[in-house]
């Protein structure tokens, strides 16, 4: 296998059977229970109309994204991105606010609600198996895929593959890379022969959605600062002129005694 | 100084049915947060994959905070305008302020999964994370409160009513750091949704959230005061401040209409005047939290009457506050839409909808009940209304220029 720089997967909707082999594979590689999944196969029914009958599947799991929100909205940095691609989470530092789970668009992270405090409630998700990539396996969900419906490999390479497949079958696929620059980009790619809203996908920009919190966090300092010096400069002012006024009316007052 | 007696057992401790009420409402709290801390939120509540956030952040973080902004309105208004006949307002507000921001802290340890990890938010700092910011300005603000406070319970007793001394004459620093905090964690709580823009309802969601919540926070801090005092006064048949009352009620409606120009002016910018009636639900939500929380009470309030008369400013006080407790809802409940559920991801496996239980109200209701309570002790117990006529001397403000109440030399 070639070096990846940045590690990404392929998700082909075309291909999915809907067999459900990858979320029996990650519960088994992670340990975690079948009812707490990190992978998720949505069976979309039948679409179109007759007779361009479609059926569709969607397999999700963390999109490990570029500029990925749930590490934006942490309050205390319990995600980290890696720079060839994977998003972990640490549950050292989570306090369990789950505010991730408001920020991430798609929806991931999930939290532990039948935990009481003793055995502690956290957050899962998708951590890209770095016990394997890192030494040169395919995550698990990859290397079952009985179908190739879900691949893995270099994001640029991937990318290219994908648009290669557009140009190969035009007829069967929507002429769009899913994750390619959407949410500033992906690391799960999607290609679909149906609206990527019908695999449930939402309607995301280029920009990351965590644009503007993160403008207006940058703006947070300066403008406590400011504000505190406009505060402390009128309350001087104030007491300057009550004074000054003070003074002249007793003045005044011992004047006309 | 002697002990205030004035202040003391005009009314005894005596169980009456309020009391009971609230006492019963907290102790089904209690129980209800310690099956939660033993079996996990699922077990009380209805939040789910879908829907982390519920009646808990709707009600006691973005209520609660909300209603908690008289405080430093008027610690601004006293202090630092030194607009001296809003004195008799200030420390009903403060406490209002302090123990609403005790019930908020309460709240989140219900709330969070690990609440005994609430302090990592002083040590591990995410700068981009709008919730950090909220943390440590709550837990700052309390503090600043604290200090605000202090002097009303250190009068009560003589022997350390140097120190009540001390903090007075140390006091600004305080209320402009206090200003400070309100001011970012107020409109902070509408950055909190900043992150949301593919989830929230294009009629709430804007870049200026921050300003939004801000400007509407004024209002309701002021309608607050108006409540609070119109039913302290009721209930411990003190004298009821009208004049006074009828200020901020002059000004609430000014607040409103730059709340409501910049609404409008924002959704015309956006180009999301399409919305303003074809959204269903969603256009009803807003038109009800328009009509009722910024239009009605410009009406009421902008009638001399009504603000001159004790009921008049009590009903305009609570028309506002519950347009603007509306907005904090839809904002952080109603108007977030969560994908369908056939086609979203995690949710197929999850309740999609979403309603508060009843065990999740109980919890909000008896830290609300809590709050009542302490705040009638207070008021018993403590110098919070009558204070005007004694110790003068020791509210030095301001490097000790001059006595910051209007006493009785000027
Ligand atoms: S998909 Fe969600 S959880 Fe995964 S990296 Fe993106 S924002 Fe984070
Ligand atoms: S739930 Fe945990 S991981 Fe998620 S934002 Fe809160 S502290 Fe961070």
């Amino acid at each position: 296998m070639t070096v990846i720089k940045h590690h990404a997967y392929l998700f082909d909707a075309t291909r999915c059977i809907d067999c459900r082999a990858c979320m029996v594979a990650c519960s088994v590689e992670n340990n975690i229970d079948m009812d707490k999944t990190r992978i998720w196969v949505a069976g979309l029914g039948v679409t179109g109309e007759y007779p361009e009958l479609q059926r569709g599947t969607m397999v999700y799991h963390c999109m490990h994204c570029d500029h990925p929100d749930c590490m934006s909205a942490c309050p205390v940095g319990a995600y980290t991105k890696a720079e060839d691609g994977p998003v972990t989470y640490n549950p050292d530092l989570c306090i369990g606010c789950r505010y991730c789970m408001n920020a991430c668009p798609f929806g991931v992270p999930h939290f532990d609600y039948d935990k009481g405090i003793i055995e502690g409630a956290f957050i899962d998700k998708c951590t890209f198996c770095p016990q394997r990539i890192y030494n040169g396996q395919e995550p698990a969900c990859v290397e079952t895929c009985p179908t190739d419906a879900l691949e893995y490999g270099d994001r640029e390479e991937l990318i290219a593959k994908a648009h290669a497949r557009i140009a190969e079958h035009p007829t069967r696929y929507i002429d769009h890379v899913y994750g390619e620059f959407e949410n500033g980009g992906t690391s799960y790619l999607i290609l679909s022969h149906v609206p990527f809203s019908e695999l449930g996908l939402p309607n995301l920009p280029e920009t990351p959605v965590n644009e503007v919190s993160e403008k207006v966090m940058e703006m947070t300092i300066p403008f406590a600062l400011g504000w505190g010096a406009v505060l402390t400069a009128v309350t001087t002012g104030v007491a300057l002129y009550d004074n000054k006024k003070k003074a002249a009316s007793k003045e005044k007052a011992e004047t006309t005694k | 100084m002697k002990l205030n007696l004035t202040v003391q057992p005009r009314f005894r401790l005596n169980f009456s049915p309020l009391v009971w009420v609230l006492l019963t409402l907290m102790g089904i709290a209690f129980v209800v947060a310690m099956m939660r801390y033993a079996f996990g939120i699922g077990v009380i509540s209805d939040l789910s994959y879908s829907y982390p956030w519920g009646f808990w952040i709707s009600f006691d973080l973005f209520t609660g905070v909300a209603i908690s902004s008289g405080g430093f309105l008027m610690a601004g208004t006293v202090y630092i305008l030194r607009i001296k006949e809003f004195e008799p307002l200030l420390r009903p507000s403060v406490l209002t302020a302090f123990l609403g921001y005790i019930m908020v802290a309460i709240a989140l340890l219900v709330d969070l999964g690990q609440p005994l990890r609430i302090w990592y938010m002083m040590i591990h700092w995410n700068h981009t994370s709008v919730l950090l910011e909220i943390g440590i300005c709550v837990m700052s603000y309390l503090t600043v409160l604290a200090i605000e406070f202090a002097p009303v319970v250190l009068e009560r007793f003589p022997k350390v009513h140097k120190v009540a001394h001390l903090i007075h004459k140390f006091i600004m620093p305080f209320v402009i750091f206090g200003v400070v905090l309100s001011t970012l964690h107020q409109s902070s709580l509408g950055s909190l949704l900043l992150i949301q823009p593919s989830k929230l309802h294009p009629l709430w969601w804007t870049p200026i959230l921050p300003i939004m919540f801000f400007a509407s926070a004024i209002s309701i801090g002021l309608a607050m005061i108006i409540l609070e005092s119109s039913l302290s006064s009721r209930y411990f048949q003190r004298g009821l401040e009208t004049h006074l009352l009828a200020k901020l009620a002059k000004a609430i409606p000014v607040a409103l209409v730059i709340y409501g120009l910049l609404k409008f002016g924002e959704l015309a910018v956006a180009g999301d005047f399409g919305y303003l009636f074809t959204s269903g639900t969603m256009s009803i939500l807003f038109w009800a939290e328009i009509l009722i929380g910024v239009i009605t009470p410009i009406i009421w309030l902008s009638i001399k009457k009504n603000r001159e008369s004790a009921n008049g400013l009590l009903t305009g006080a609570i028309i506002v506050l519950g347009g603007m407790i509306l907005n904090r809802f839809n904002v952080s409940w109603f108007a977030v839409k969560h994908p369908d559920p056939l086609f979203y991801m995690p949710t197929f496996m999850s309740n999609v909808k979403y309603f508060p239980t009843l065990p999740e109200v109980a919890v909000s209701l008896g830290i609300f009940a809590a709050g009542i309570l302490a705040f009638g002790l207070a008021a018993k117990y403590l110098p919070v209304f009558e204070a005007e006529h004694e110790a003068e001397e020791v509210h030095q403000s301001l490097h000790g220029l001059q006595p910051i109440r209007a006493s009785a030399d000027d």
